[in-house]
């Protein structure tokens, strides 16, 4: 048969018009850019661009599949079921005609911008209700805790960075922002990087000192190095205590903190993972701690940062489980609300009005309202470096309507200002620290070795914008004693079961968990369901922390959890 | 010629150059991450070998190699998704899921004037797009590292 001969193409694309935004789905302010060739979007990296040269992360690349993907709603959902934009807005006038000021609940999470926050706080004033809440309950919204004296970091403070303190996957939360603090790495061989993690991650292996703590202690651990890089940091620190809590050498954090001192520039980065982290403000706080003895500024990475509604979300679910609540409008990211086994007390409320941009999965009673996605609407806010301003990267979907136009129905929501940020002294987060040892006393009282092949669960944020959106995660990570203890090898069965879902995983075997802990990716709603909602009783935030689960080898394949993508847009 | 390079020291396994190309053929990505040696993960993409064993494998020629710019390239509109490329790879970086009835093989994306996607977003620098496939020079007493996929450095 004849060679196939055909010309090398390179299109032209010249005329080909690419859209300039800042990304929205995190605080590092990426631009980013799609062309449309009229049929199709495809990513385009703008490579002029000051915070990150036209890289993206997977998430960032994942923006033309959002603009084109086969699950976006369109379409007005009542029961699960389609209906009109009339009816629906028919329905709501109704609902909010029978309902008191009080029986009706706002509560608004990931994808809302600053200035519909603001909207959402005039709204409920205008209708007289107090139950406004803020639903984005990751531990990451805990970086709003703010300690006085310390300042935010800035490009310049990473790249000119002698030593750098890392506690959490900074590198998978941002990994845009990585390329910063390789480069002030590797630029200078006296250079420090410090990491703090209760997993050994990728990142720790760019450590030159990678103190690994028991999980969920990382706070004790920061506090014990505050105190030892400035030393009278306030009585009340026990150094000693905290170490053994955290379960770390001594002498690893002082040669930590021998490299954190202030006569070195540098900056303190943290990341907190849903299902990682006990005690999310106190974990925030402590880093920023370390950052204040060490003359430091601090950044906290997260996808977005809301201001904590004047009612307490552990407040309204209390108030949903007595059925005080008639009315929930729901807007914003749809975990925990769409997740039964972890919110039950949803099911009490008679009607039910959410915004989202894709088909929910598994479905949501009441109303679900299509809105067009961040990538198809102006907005105006902060990135970790400063002011940013987002232009629409496509035209809205159709059939799918901005946020305005829905609020409308409920009233005149004026913008009213709201606070992110919560400050804290110094003193208080020393007194959080000594009402956390208790905690942790209380804990250990109870015995891990009552419920057999016991261990603790730990949430992992994995590489997204794959297969659509992200893997399977049908995979746990398990270490090699503990393999052994339950006798599974690399690639067997385990079945997990929390006190809220159980499920199937295929084992790899790895040392980067330490013995009595499991690992588990966060992104799918079922692996997300094996996490109880706590109430952290330092602040009464609610948050999803580290979680006790008992194990079980099992011989039969894991049936895949197929795709979710309403669990993180 | 210009080739991918990476440089295993600064990658830090974030996986957006799966991304980008999965985000770009809407489906299989032509660059993945495997495992090498028994624990680093690390991407993989096409060499474009000069004597391309995927080329020789076609049993309809539908593999060939650009002798100008050094590209291997497969039509599309040829390819009856036989899997052989797939089979003969000696880098096994042709994945074997079939799309759309093809294999997928890497282009170079030599659609984009630009290059490569995967190097573009690439938030590291990790990957290159470089004339010269040799290593980049060491700097004084910094060393390139193979790290296993939790982060331990193997070589
Ligand atoms: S790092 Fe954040 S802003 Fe940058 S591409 Fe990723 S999600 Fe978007
Ligand atoms: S060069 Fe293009 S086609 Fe090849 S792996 Fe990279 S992104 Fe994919
Ligand atoms: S994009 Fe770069 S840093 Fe990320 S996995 Fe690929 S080569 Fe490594």
């Amino acid at each position: 048969m004849a060679k196939v001969e055909w010309p090398d193409r390179a299109e032209s694309r010249a005329e080909m018009n690419a859209t300039r935004t800042t990304c929205p789905f995190c605080l590092n302010g990426c631009t980013s850019g799609v062309e449309f060739n009229g049929v199709v979007h495809q990513m385009h990296y703008f490579t002029d661009a000051e915070v990150n040269k036209g890289r993206l992360c997977p998430r960032g690349n994942s923006a033309n599949i959002v603009l084109d993907h086969r699950d976006r709603l369109c379409r007005p959902l009542l029961d699960g079921r389609d209906t009109t934009w009339s009816e629906a807005e028919a329905l709501v006038r109704t609902w909010l005609a029978e309902v008191k000021p009080e029986e009706l609940a706002v509560v608004y999470s990931r994808g809302r911008a600053a200035d519909e926050v603001r909207r959402l706080h005039g709204l409920a004033e205008e209708l007289g209700t107090p139950n406004l809440a803020c639903g984005h309950i990751e531990p990451e919204n805990c970086f709003n805790y703010r300690l006085e004296g310390v300042r935010d970091a800035g490009l310049a403070d990473i790249e000119s960075a002698t030593a750098m303190l890392l506690v959490g996957d900074v590198f998978s939360t941002s990994p845009v922002a990585s390329w910063r603090m390789l480069d002030a790495r590797y630029k200078d061989r006296k250079n420090r990087m410090v990491v703090v993690d209760s997993v050994r991650t990728r990142q720790a292996g760019f450590a030159h000192s990678f103190v690994q703590v028991r999980p969920g202690t990382e706070p004790f651990a920061l506090l014990a190095l505050a105190a030892l890089i400035e030393s009278g940091l306030a009585p009340g620190v026990d150094v000693d205590r905290y170490v053994e809590l955290a379960g770390v050498k001594r002498q690893q954090l002082e040669a930590a903190a021998a490299m954190l001192g202030p006569a070195m520039p540098g900056f303190v980065a943290s990341a907190m993972h849903t299902g990682r982290v006990r005690h999310p403000a106190f974990h925030s706080l402590a880093g920023q701690l370390v950052a204040r003895a060490g003359v430091k500024p601090f950044v906290g990475f997260r996808e977005t940062e809301l201001p904590s509604g004047p009612m307490r979300f552990a407040d309204l679910r209390r108030k949903m489980a007595e059925g005080s609540i008639k009315l929930l409008f729901w807007t914003g990211g749809l975990f925990p609300f769409s997740y039964a086994e972890l919110l039950p007390e949803a099911a009490k409320v008679e009607h039910i009005v959410a915004t989202s941009i894709f088909r929910p999965e598994p479905p949501v009673r009441g109303l679900v309202l299509p809105l067009t996605a961040e990538l198809e609407r102006a907005s105006a806010g902060r990135s970790y470096w400063g002011e940013v301003e987002r232009s629409p990267l496509a035209a809205p979907l159709s059939g799918t309507r901005q946020f305005g136009r829905v609020l409308e129905w409920f009233g005149r929501a004026a913008e009213k200002p709201e606070a992110a940020v919560r400050p804290v002294g110094a003193a208080d987060v020393v007194a959080m620290a000594a009402r956390a040892v208790d905690a942790a006393r209380s804990e250990a009282a109870d015995d891990p070795d009552r419920v057999p092949n016991r261990v603790l669960l730990l949430g992992e944020k994995k590489a997204i914008g794959l297969r659509g959106f992200h893997d399977p995660e049908d995979e746990v990570s398990v270490n090699r004693a503990d393999a052994e203890r339950v006798e599974v090898s690399n690639h067997g069965y385990l079945m997990v079961k929390s006190p809220t879902a159980e499920r199937e995983f295929r084992v790899r075997v790895t040392d980067a968990v330490p013995a009595g802990v499991m690992m588990v990716g966060t992104n799918v709603h079922a692996n997300r369901c094996l996490f109880p909602l706590e109430k952290d009783e330092l602040t009464g935030e609610v948050t999803v922390a580290p979680t006790p689960v008992s194990v079980e080898k099992t011989e039969s394949m894991p049936v895949a959890s197929g795709e979710n993508p309403s669990v993180w847009v | 010629m210009k080739r991918i390079v990476l440089r295993p020291d600064y990658c830090i396994g974030c996986r957006s150059c799966e991304a980008a190309c999965r985000s770009r053929f809407k489906g299989e990505a032509r660059i993945r991450h495997g495992e090498v040696t028994t624990d680093a993960l690390l991407p993989q993409g096409c060499r474009h070998c000069e004597e391309p064993l995927c080329a020789a494998a076609c049993p309809f020629q539908v593999i060939v190699r650009n002798p100008d710019t050094g590209v291997v390239r497969k039509s599309d509109f040829h390819c009856v998704g036989c899997r052989s490329c797939a089979l003969a790879c000696p880098f096994g970086v042709i994945p074997p899921a079939l799309m759309r009835h093809m294999s997928q093989k890497c282009t170079l994306c030599s659609d984009r004037p630009e290059g490569p996607r995967c190097v573009q977003t690439c938030p590291t620098g990790a990957l290159q797009f470089t004339e010269d496939d040799r290593m980049p020079e060491k700097k004084a007493g910094v060393g390139f590292a193979v790290r296993s996929i939790h982060g331990r450095r193997l070589a």
